[in-house]
């Protein structure tokens, strides 16, 4: 077990700057999640940790010793494939095996290993089979057993599960979550669903263009978003964003916005770099919209759609401005198209970002 | 700071490419191209074949008497006339038992392995078993015409210098039909049947839709299997020398260079030969890319 | 409209059995012949009167084609798998690592396959006498690279471009180093490739003449097309047609049996290298 530091790191293919001077520390046992939409690196920055693609500048170093130059098999690291890239002519058991037998392992060693990395996945009874003969979901055990069976320092996982179908992609993220808690090894993945990144990480970092927005916990991300853009791709439906200028600074307790409509709501943020007058956006989750008698202030719209999902229902309303926002309702929820609404805003809930999208730091 | 590692990833593999392609690049340029540049060496000289390390500097003056060879110009000659007309009845035919091959018939399949037979026996042994069928006394061609009454008397089919290059012509197309019928074959079977049924359902005239239609199709993958025919041809040797011998009326360029080698021991005058037919088989190469690239632009510019 | 489908498809069989008999009567006729001696050669009858296997027996007991055969496959074998070794080895290297002068060599292999085998000739005879091969089969073996290699290594190329990159990088993970993973991951895979272009350059390397006569001195060195070439009779007046028929038939009847097993294959392969060039 070990932890991975990336050290100004830096990518280029040829001419074009894929990955902008990363630094990142991953601690020990963690779990930490590169999520991004497509195309933002973290791929090219897992296989970069991994050795399958070599640094432009910067160091890699993991467990205090530094893999930039080495190959990686040298590395002390594992990785899972999208694919699962599993041996089509080799059974199970030589796939698993495989990466010992050419490090000319004791075969004892090697059958102790195989077999115990086969129980924790519950793959006993397909040790002799091909892997076509196998389904997706024992595919991907069979990738994770491979992965075990080198006891690396780290794991890499490259979008594991994003070639099962939705029924199992929910099973295995369990199964992920107890190999996280039983072998209590550090694990990078890869995912662009923000559902695995949430349920599986202890950080999450957010990546867009070859640079890391944010790193955190979930729930710090999800709370304390440090721009636009991580407030946008965590959480679903998106954070709404509205148009708001700032009116008044109120010593010590926030920033006062006038919202579309007129209606002022008091943040608490930092005040500092956002004078009177100042435009900024308002963030607020379809989640944290309330009724009008519970909150602060309150915008009017119209709604031109709803969708309901049984347990829930979005209300897509358009204001005064023109500006649409989603609002999460109840299920059952009397609302149809076409109708007035009142969305009521709660200053302690809602977010403010400056003119380049980065958020005003929260007081409280 | 950047590739300053002395073994990085992408140098390692490019390295150990290059440590994986010598085995087989070294095996190449000892049975080709050594030899070949030896070839071109030896046409400057008077080299023999006894004496390959004692030799005079000629000059062009071999390529000078090959030019006043009238037998080199009735080589070359027959090796033109040899590829021209055996390509194209390969070609013809080849289409018509494609076309047989692709309809939808029973019997097919049979058809497609009987087709493969002639392909499958040796060069050496197709001319020796139709050089049997053209034997002047004894073949079974002279036979049968003979008792149809299409000929009024046997005649020496691989010894009558008038019918020598036509019988040697005969036997390339049973031989190749089936190379080219298989590869037009394959480019029949890609084209999508959608346009023939849409074809037949416009009630459109099948032979015009073969010429209208599936010819425009199939025509880069015809041109590479003529390109490829075409090359082999001006190459033949076998067929010529176990058919015919050494006969003026047949011998190919091959044959010619051959004799003046290995027979005439005479290595500077036959590596001449030689390096003019490398020149020959170039030039249509040549011709044939730069036909094809012009195709190609001109298709491409709207 | 159902007469015009009946007529078009009596046609067809009429045509289709034209062209079978174009296609399998002279090799039938060579059948037939083999099974006569002396004089009943030179009657011509769909069937002998008097069928003898003499032939047979004369060609292996007089002229030592059961030499030949073993030349032919020794050599054949050998140089099909020699060339497999090499151009699998060139053919991991061309498939799957982008280096500067890739294509300038793909160029250079697929400009050897045009080249006329008499240009190579004299310069070939000279290294084989000096390596003092002449005379043996080594000498066949080595000169017949010259096409067996540029067809091998381009199919081959072909394929190994094809297999997954992920599958490599799990090699790479699992420490293996390059020549690991071409025996012992990709190799494995491409057992249709391989069986398909060794089956086409064994019949090339079996049907090969120019090389075989003009580096082949003794009778039992001789391969088997040069061999039938060659063929005499029992004295100096009798027809060695018999003999030469016979010959012939020994060595089509397996090449024509295997092409027709492996029909599909073969028309794979062959439209593989041809179609993708």
């Amino acid at each position: 077990m070990a932890d991975v530091r990336l050290c100004g790191v830096r990518k280029s293919f040829g001419r074009v700057a894929v990955i902008h001077s990363v630094d990142l520390d991953i601690r020990d046992g963690e779990f930490l999640v590169f999520v991004g939409p497509s195309g933002c690196g973290k791929s090219t920055l897992l296989r970069l940790i991994a050795g399958l693609e070599e640094v432009t500048a910067g160091d890699i170093v993991i467990g205090g010793v530094r893999v930039t130059d080495l190959p990686p098999a040298r590395r002390g690291i594992a990785m899972v494939f999208q694919s699962y890239a599993l041996y089509p002519h080799m059974s199970v058991y030589e796939n698993m095996a495989f990466g010992l037998t050419l490090a000319r392992t004791a075969r004892e060693t090697v059958d102790e290993r195989v077999r115990a990395a086969a129980r924790t996945l519950q793959i006993e009874g397909l040790l002799d089979r091909r892997p076509r003969e196998l389904s997706g979901g024992q595919r991907q055990r069979v990738a994770i057993g491979r992965a075990i069976v080198r006891e690396p320092k780290v794991f890499l996982f490259d979008e594991p599960l994003s070639n099962l179908d939705a029924g199992l992609r929910g099973q295995m993220r369990l199964e992920i979550a107890r190999l996280k808690e039983e072998l209590g090894a550090t694990m990078v993945y890869v995912t662009h669903d923000q559902v695995e990144a949430m349920t599986l990480a202890t950080r999450i970092a957010v990546l867009q263009g070859g640079r890391v927005e944010q790193v955190g916990a979930p729930l710090d991300l999800y709370e304390r978003p440090a721009n636009r853009f991580v407030a946008a791709f965590i959480g679903s439906p998106a954070m709404n964003f509205l148009e708001a200028e700032v009116v008044a600074v109120p010593e010590a307790r926030g920033v006062a916005v006038r919202l579309p409509g007129g209606a002022l709501v008091t943040v608490p943020v930092d005040a500092a770099g956002a004078p009177p007058g100042t435009r900024v956006a308002l963030g607020v989750r379809p989640e944290h919209i309330v009724a009008p008698d519970a909150a602060d202030a309150v915008v009017e719209g119209r709604v031109f759609a709803v969708e309901r999902l049984g347990a829930e229902a979005y209300c897509h309303v358009r204001l005064g401005n023109g500006q649409a926002i989603v609002s999460r309702v109840a299920g059952d929820a009397p609302v149809r198209t076409g109708e007035a609404m009142s969305l009521g805003i709660v200053g302690r809930t809602v977010h403010l970002f400056d003119g380049d999208g980065v958020a005003l730091s929260r007081l409280d | 700071m950047t590739d300053a590692r002395p073994l990085s990833l992408p140098r390692q593999r490019r390295r150990m490419a290059w440590l994986f392609l010598l085995p087989a690049l070294a095996a190449l340029a000892l049975v080709a191209g050594w030899p070949l540049a030896r070839t071109v060496w030896f046409s400057l000289t008077d080299a023999t074949l006894a004496t390959l390390d004692g030799y005079v500097i000629l000059g062009l003056a071999n390529y000078y008497w090959l030019a006043l060879d009238p037998v080199w110009w009735r080589a070359v000659w027959n090796t033109a006339v040899f590829a021209a007309v055996s390509v194209a009845l390969e070609t013809v035919l080849g289409l018509a038992i494609a076309l047989m091959l692709n309809a939808r018939m029973l019997g097919r399949g049979v058809l497609r392995a009987v087709v493969l037979i002639p392909w499958a026996i040796p060069t050496v042994v197709s001319a020796q078993m139709w050089g049997w069928m053209f034997h002047d006394l004894y073949g079974v061609v002279n036979a049968v015409l003979l008792s149809l009454g299409i000929i009024g008397e046997p005649q020496a089919w691989t010894a009558d210098p008038d019918l020598a290059l036509p019988a040697v012509i005969a036997v390339d197309v049973w031989k190749s039909t089936p190379f080219m019928a298989l590869l037009i074959l394959a480019a029949l079977q890609l084209v999508p049947r959608e346009v023939h049924e849409a074809a037949r359902i416009d009630g459109v005239n099948p032979v015009k839709v073969f010429f209208r239609v599936t010819l425009p199709l199939i025509r880069p993958a015809l041109m590479v299997a003529v390109i490829f025919r075409l090359l082999d041809a001006l190459r033949v040797f076998d067929l010529m020398y176990v058919l015919t011998g050494n006969s003026r009326s047949t011998m190919s360029m091959s044959v010619y260079a051959r004799q003046y080698l290995i027979d005439f021991q005479d290595v500077g005058y036959g590596s001449a030969a030689a390096t003019f037919l490398v020149l020959v088989i170039a030039l249509v190469v040549v011709v044939a890319i730069t036909a094809g690239r012009v195709r190609l632009g001109a298709e491409a510019r709207p | 409209m159902r007469a015009r489908r009946a007529l078009a498809g009596l046609g067809y069989w009429l045509l289709a059995a034209v062209v079978a008999f174009y296609s399998a009567f002279p090799f039938a006729w060579a059948v037939i012949s083999s099974l006569k001696t002396g004089s009943a050669l030179f009657r011509v009858e769909p069937w002998p009167t008097d069928p003898t296997l003499d032939n047979y027996a004369a060609i292996f007991r007089e002229q030592a084609f059961g030499w030949n055969i073993l030349t032919s496959l020794t050599v054949a074998t050998a140089s099909v798998t020699v060339s497999l070794a090499l151009a699998a080895t060139a053919a991991y290297a061309l498939g799957r690592v982008a280096f500067r002068g890739r294509g300038l060599v793909l160029l250079t292999v697929l400009g050897v396959s045009m080249f006329p085998q008499v240009a190579v000739l004299s310069g070939l005879f000279e290294v084989i006498r000096r390596l003092g091969l002449y005379n043996n089969p080594g000498a066949l073996i080595l000169s017949y690279m010259i096409f067996t290699l540029p067809f091998t290594v381009w199919v081959l190329t072909t394929f190994m471009r094809e297999l997954p990159r992920e599958l490599e990088e799990a090699a790479m993970v699992d420490g293996a180093t390059p020549w690991i993973i071409l025996t012992r991951v990709f190799l494995p895979l491409m057992g249709p490739a391989l069986a398909a272009t060794g089956l086409l350059s064994f019949i090339a390397a079996w049907n090969e003449f120019l090389f075989a006569l003009t580096f082949t001195l003794t009778d039992t060195r001789r391969t088997v097309p040069v061999a039938i070439a060659l063929m005499t009779g029992a004295s100096q007046f009798e027809l060695p047609w018999g003999r030469i028929m016979a010959a012939s038939v020994v060595v089509t009847l397996p090449l024509v049996a295997l092409v027709l097993m492996f029909q599909r294959r073969i028309v794979s392969g062959l439209t593989a290298g041809a179609v993708k060039g």
